[in-house]
């Protein structure tokens, strides 16, 4: 298929020279990003780490660990969009551990991340707006993140998430998900067989529902949280260690040992604890 | 920055531009900045030459002969309008990206279908078709649950054993979510359960699908 | 009437065509030969440079497009299916030949002997709109195969580096390299020609 006019994708080999001869090999890339503008990162193995940097920039330092593999960076000239993948030449047939690239990108305010990896962790410090990640089996780890509209997807993959507000939504079918003083106003966590555990106050009168098949929730709130709390577990069991006022209205027949339902303080926040067959504990701080 | 270096980063650099040395030393120096010229030109023309002309009628005659030789078509048949050949030769399942994202959304689909039919149904009277219905569905499913595995076992085995356990573990929690469902139709919370069982079985089929793509 | 031009007179479209030569239909699927024909031939010749060749090459494309058409899904255009089809088939034919193989070393490392181009003289020695069409089509196929073909992937059919490296097993960079050697090429052998042609006036 003709595709006609010129390239739309600069691209800018980071694989250079150095890189031919070199098992390992540091590279640093400078980029010119708009704000508003997207990363998108693809790297099975090794590791993703985002950090913030200066206005306007993205500076991408990548370390490779053999010569059968090369880092693909791609940005289109208006500075809108970065493409960055890591590219394992085919004829090499190089192993996993062979294709592996460490990634430590500095990334400036505004800019929306989307980063793939199997096995490579992924690490999100102190950025805000809109981050989507996605890994196989690989360690997500989000701190600090502020105003943020979070997406996390895993198979396997464990989620840790600490000090972050925003719209939250975490889907890891296998993977524990551990959230510390995680709020906003939508928090959306879901499992298969995963557990999921919560430490906060869930504030700012926020929805939050925490769903898993077989796996266990447990959750610890300190005295002061304002909240609507249910909690059902359709087949596995559930225990409160939290003080609750009963609700007039109710959704639901409580049921002992396998539903409660209360609120706290003003009960500002929507809480929903479910859990197929597993076990949920609510517990004051 | 001199011809010979700039000469040796212009492979990397004609498409999209380079660095500030780079531009100055193109602007400002005659020769390069002709064989730059020369360079562009060349794949401009290029991009506008159209397909040059038919083949020899040898060529369609050849083919007649070599799909007759294999038996996919009688000889002569090739020029009879209107007949419907069945194609002989067995046609392997191929997935493509797009054929998991399909499967992906069809997943998806079957939920909604099954919560809806589900909270629907009388709790007087349990529909003794919906479990055959459900069965068919899940060998089918099985079925595109291992090919998707097979497909991600090719570019890593180690991930592809973490897909084919927590598929196991999702078809497990589609199962129970269903029958759940099926015991007491008016349960939301088992609804609920039955949907995000099928969103999760989604995801899966979404990631394997990116993978594919990458 | 040829049976192609009787399935688009009878308001037969593309798609139609499809579906039926997918169940067996030889006349639609003599139809999409019709409609494609010209250009698979064009890319096999450019590719080849070798008329016997593309012939045998268009032969086998279509041979495997009648074999594969039933796996065709619509995720793309039926014509850049049809035409990734046709190059895989004419790569693995020239990997049979023994394609020149190009490694990354090569394609990275300055070639010395070459050095700094330099044009002495006077500026209308540039090309620009003195190339004429035909001039090209021959120029290109006088171009070593294993610059011939990354040039007619890239700048004739429009593919990517990242996807000729993927159809050749090279890096992205060795396609750049070898791309700009091509063109490199080409704009000698124009200039050649076109010197030679103000010779003979």
């Amino acid at each position: 298929m003709k595709k006609l006019g010129a390239a739309i994708l600069g691209g800018i080999l980071l694989a250079g020279p150095a890189l031919a001869m070199a098992a390992e090999s540091a590279r640093q890339t400078r980029l010119a990003i708009v704000p508003g503008g997207s990363v998108n990162v693809v790297n099975r193995y090794g590791s993703v780490t985002l950090h913030p940097g200066s206005p306007h920039q993205l500076v991408v330092n990548a370390t490779t660990h053999s010569d059968k593999v090369e880092v693909d960076a791609n940005s289109v000239p208006d500075g809108k969009r970065i493409d960055i993948r890591t590219h394992a030449l085919p004829q090499q047939r190089p192993t996993s551990s062979e294709s592996s690239v460490d990634y430590d990108i500095a990334i400036p305010s505004g800019v929306s991340v989307t980063i793939t990896t199997a096995t490579a962790p992924i690490t999100v410090d102190n950025i805000g707006g809109d981050l989507s990640l996605s890994s196989d089996t690989g360690l997500v780890t989000v701190k600090n993140a502020v105003n943020t509209h979070l997406e996390v997807r895993g198979v396997a993959a464990p989620v840790v998430l600490s000090d972050v507000t925003g719209q939250v939504e975490v889907t890891s079918s296998g993977g524990n998900v551990q959230l510390t003083h995680v709020s906003g106003p939508r928090v959306r966590i879901s499992t298969t067989s995963g557990n999921i555990t919560y430490h906060g106050d869930f504030s700012t009168g926020g929805s939050y529902l925490l769903s898993t098949h077989s796996g266990n929730i447990d959750v610890t709130l300190p005295e002061k949280a304002s909240v609507d709390l249910s909690a059902q577990s359709l087949k596995g069991s559930v225990e409160n260690d939290y003080p609750l006022q009963a609700k007039s209205h109710m959704t639901f027949v409580p049921d002992e040992g396998r539903s409660f339902a209360g609120t706290s303080n003003s009960g500002s926040s929507s809480v929903e604890l479910e859990s197929f067959s597993g076990r949920i504990r609510v517990k004051k701080q | 920055m001199n011809c010979t270096q700039f000469q040796e980063v212009l492979p990397h650099i004609i498409e999209s531009g380079g660095n500030a040395d780079q531009e100055t030393h193109l602007k400002t120096c005659r020769e390069c900045g002709d064989l730059v010229r020369d360079l562009r030109y060349i794949a401009d023309q290029a991009r506008l030459l159209l397909p040059m002309r038919d083949p020899n009628p040898r060529v369609w005659n050849n083919i007649q002969q070599s799909l007759a030789r294999e038996g996919l078509v009688p000889e002569g048949r090739m020029s009879r309008p209107g007949h419907i050949l069945k194609n002989s030769s067995p046609q392997k399942k191929n997935w493509t990206p797009l054929g998991l994202a399909v499967a992906a959304i069809a997943v998806l689909a079957l939920a909604v279908l099954l919560v809806n039919y589900h909270s629907t149904n009388s709790t007087t009277q349990k529909n003794l078709a919906a479990p055959a219905a459900d069965q068919s569905a899940t060998t089918a499913s099985n079925a595109e649950d291992q090919m998707l595995i097979s497909q991600i076992s090719q570019q890593d085995a180690d991930v592809a054993k973490a897909y084919q356990t927590s598929l196991e573990e999702v078809n497990s929690y589609i199962s129970d979510a269903q029958k759940a469902v099926v015991d007491d139709p008016a349960d939301s919370a088992a609804q609920q359960h039955l949907q995000d069982a099928f969103q999760q079985k989604a995801m899966l089929y979404q990631m394997a699908t990116a993978r594919t793509l990458e | 009437m040829t049976q192609a031009k009787k399935i688009i007179a009878s308001g037969l479209s593309e798609a139609e065509a499809i579906v039926r030569a997918k169940g067996g239909d030889t006349a639609a699927f003599e139809g999409l030969y019709g409609l494609h024909k010209r250009r698979v031939y064009s890319l096999c010749l450019r590719m080849t440079g070798n008329t016997a060749e593309a012939e045998d090459l268009t032969q086998e494309a279509f041979l495997q497009l009648y074999r594969k058409i039933a796996t065709f899904r619509g995720e793309s255009a039926f014509s850049t299916w049809l035409h990734r089809l046709a190059v895989n088939v004419v790569l693995m034919h020239l990997r049979k030949k023994g394609l020149p193989e190009v490694s990354l070393d090569e394609a990275l490392e300055p070639q010395h002997e070459d050095g700094p181009k330099k044009d002495i003289g006077a500026r209308d020695n540039v090309l620009a709109g003195s190339i004429d069409r035909v001039n090209l089509e021959r120029a290109i196929e006088s171009l070593p195969p294993g610059y011939r073909i990354i040039f007619v992937l890239h700048d004739v059919e429009g593919y990517e580096h990242n996807e000729i490296a993927e159809m050749m097993g090279c890096s992205i960079g060795n396609s750049k390299s070898q791309l700009h050697k091509a063109r490199m090429k080409l704009r000698d052998l124009l200039k050649l020609s076109r010197a030679e042609k103000a010779t003979r006036r």
